[in-house]
């Protein structure tokens, strides 16, 4: 299974959702870690995912085997079909700009004007002679601008990201991934960063606008009751091992204790706003 | 520690074990002489002042050509020579070291070589300025970059960004301030630096300098010597204001 050369296009526009299946994967980092032991799951077109676990549970690498940001040691990861693990160059950035990615920090340049923070979701579909020429395409541009309009940020277009507030910037991220006219959306601890009523506004926004477009979500969270009340299904890591799956809405909170390792904590949730 | 290096200072200066010979009795032995060219130099004659105009521009004028061809061409060799815009360890370390060679020339030996190589005049003055330069900027806004944090990498990477995407849309822009001061230092270099250079033969005015020294006409040198130092500070102050608007 290989990409087709042919990207946005028809393509783009449906975005249909993508299936993730992880096949027996695990991750050994340089320095001897092991990040993930032998995990397998499969996510259905369309999902809603909570990934939860405590800091140094293997979260961030398992959600970066979906788009190859973390190369896996074994196993299989396959997105929407196509085989991530053997990707490599053009093909496997044109994967990537299938799968947007949202990140704890916002990951945003800070001296760079909103657009054209979110132009950079528009890297796999643009030649890379057009970006170094900085001729953007006005079409792209469209894509930008609406991406910022549904999540409330268009008025700042021409803000320096680095004078937004932390909601702020997160919204600007999660448009920087949706124009890239995803199929999947991947969200490492994307609420982690900021206080409790952002953390809800901001969560509202991810969850909105990816149902909208009817996209697969994995989100990286380690405060119950933000994945019991935002997503579908659970997966559960402990120490690199998937020790939970199931429906998030009806996770006890043993069930929290048994993939946490320890009693609940008042930290473990954010709190009702 | 302080005793074992004032021992080792003083031992370097033992001709009789091969340190060097420090005679500090000439101090004293040729004050008079001294005395003579200090006296003369505190009488500078103003009426040379007009003289230096020319040559001095011309020294204004390598300077700022100098340090201008740097800058454009110090941007592409420094995003080949920094680990975040460049992750090929092949083609950064050749970048590296490639300046690290060109550093490690003095700018007199560059002004001289080049001097034989194409010729008395600017050009050569111009050439040792723009690669003394190139070496600085390189060299010292590649490790900045490095030791910068650059947390955009990875969402470009993720975007299914290639580098040169990434350069362009985010590390460059985030970068230009680091550019800026380097600029503007090498530009307060070159004005020190190209002062001195026609000593060699690499024009303006320190052929001026180095042919009224050879007349011995210690009350122009003195002009020169002033007018070097106006000029070289004038320049820092207004680098020092343009800096200060960066920030």
């Amino acid at each position: 299974m290989t990409i087709q050369s042919t990207t946005g296009g028809a393509a783009a526009e449906t975005a249909a959702p993508w299936a993730l299946s992880l096949t027996d994967v695990s991750v050994t980092y340089p320095n001897g870690t092991r990040a993930l032991k032998n995990v397998s799951v499969h996510i259905e077109p369309g999902e809603i995912v909570s990934i939860v676990g405590l800091s140094g549970s293997g979260k961030s690498t398992l959600i970066r085997t979906i788009n190859g940001l973390v190369p896996v040691t074994s196993g299989w990861v396959t997105a929407g079909g196509h085989d991530v693990t053997r990707a490599r160059g053009r093909a496997l950035r044109e994967l990537r700009g299938h799968v947007g990615m949202i990140f704890q920090g916002f990951n945003l340049a800070d001296r760079v004007s909103v657009l054209d923070n979110v132009l950079v979701g528009r890297f796999a579909h643009t030649p890379t002679i057009r970006t170094v020429l900085g001729l953007n395409r006005a079409a792209d541009r469209e894509l930008a601008l609406r991406a910022l309009d549904s999540v409330g940020m268009l008025e700042k277009v021409w803000t320096r990201a680095g004078a937004l507030s932390g909601g702020q910037k997160q919204r600007v991220a999660i448009a920087r991934a949706l124009s890239q006219e995803p199929s999947v959306m991947l969200a490492d601890e994307p609420v982690a960063s900021l206080d409790p009523p952002t953390a809800h506004a901001v969560m509202n926004d991810l969850a909105r606008t990816s149902s909208e477009r009817g996209l697969t979500v994995l989100i990286n969270i380690h405060l119950m009751d933000l994945a019991r009340q935002y997503t579908q299904r659970m997966i559960g890591l402990r120490d690199g091992e998937l020790v939970y799956d199931g429906p998030a809405a009806e996770a006890t909170d043993a069930d929290f204790e048994q993939i946490y390792g320890r009693p609940i904590q008042g930290r473990d949730r954010l709190g009702s706003v | 520690m302080v005793v074992a290096l004032c021992a080792f200072t003083a031992l370097t200066c033992w001709p009789a074990i091969g340190g060097v010979e420090i005679d500090l009795a000439g101090l004293v032995r040729n004050w008079s002489n001294g005395a003579d060219k200090i006296a003369q130099l505190l009488r500078p004659d103003l009426t040379f002042l007009p003289r230096t105009v020319a040559p001095m521009l011309e020294t204004l004028a390598m300077a700022v050509a100098g340090a201008a061809f740097a800058a454009i061409i110090s941007i592409p060799l420094t995003l080949a020579a920094a680990r975040p815009s460049n992750p090929n360890p092949l083609t950064r370390q050749l970048v590296r070291f490639c300046i690290n060679v060109n550093r490690a020339v003095p700018d007199l030996v560059f002004a001289t070589v080049l001097v034989a190589m194409v010729g008395v005049g600017t050009l050569p003055g111009f050439l040792t300025l723009f690669l003394f330069d190139l070496g600085v900027v390189v060299k010292l806004v590649s490790e900045a970059v490095d030791s910068a944090d650059h947390p955009y990498l990875e969402a470009g990477t993720a975007a299914g960004g290639t580098q040169a995407q990434i350069n362009r849309a985010t590390v460059l822009p985030q970068s230009w301030p680091l550019f800026a001061n380097q600029w503007l230092y090498s530009l307060e270099l070159n004005v020190r630096i190209s002062a001195i250079l026609g000593i060699v033969g690499a024009g303006g005015i320190g052929r001026l300098l180095d042919e009224r020294r050879g007349f011995f006409a210690y009350d122009d040198v003195s002009v020169i010597i002033l007018e070097i130092l106006v000029v070289v500070v004038v320049i820092e102050v207004i680098s020092n204001a343009l800096r200060r608007r960066l920030r």
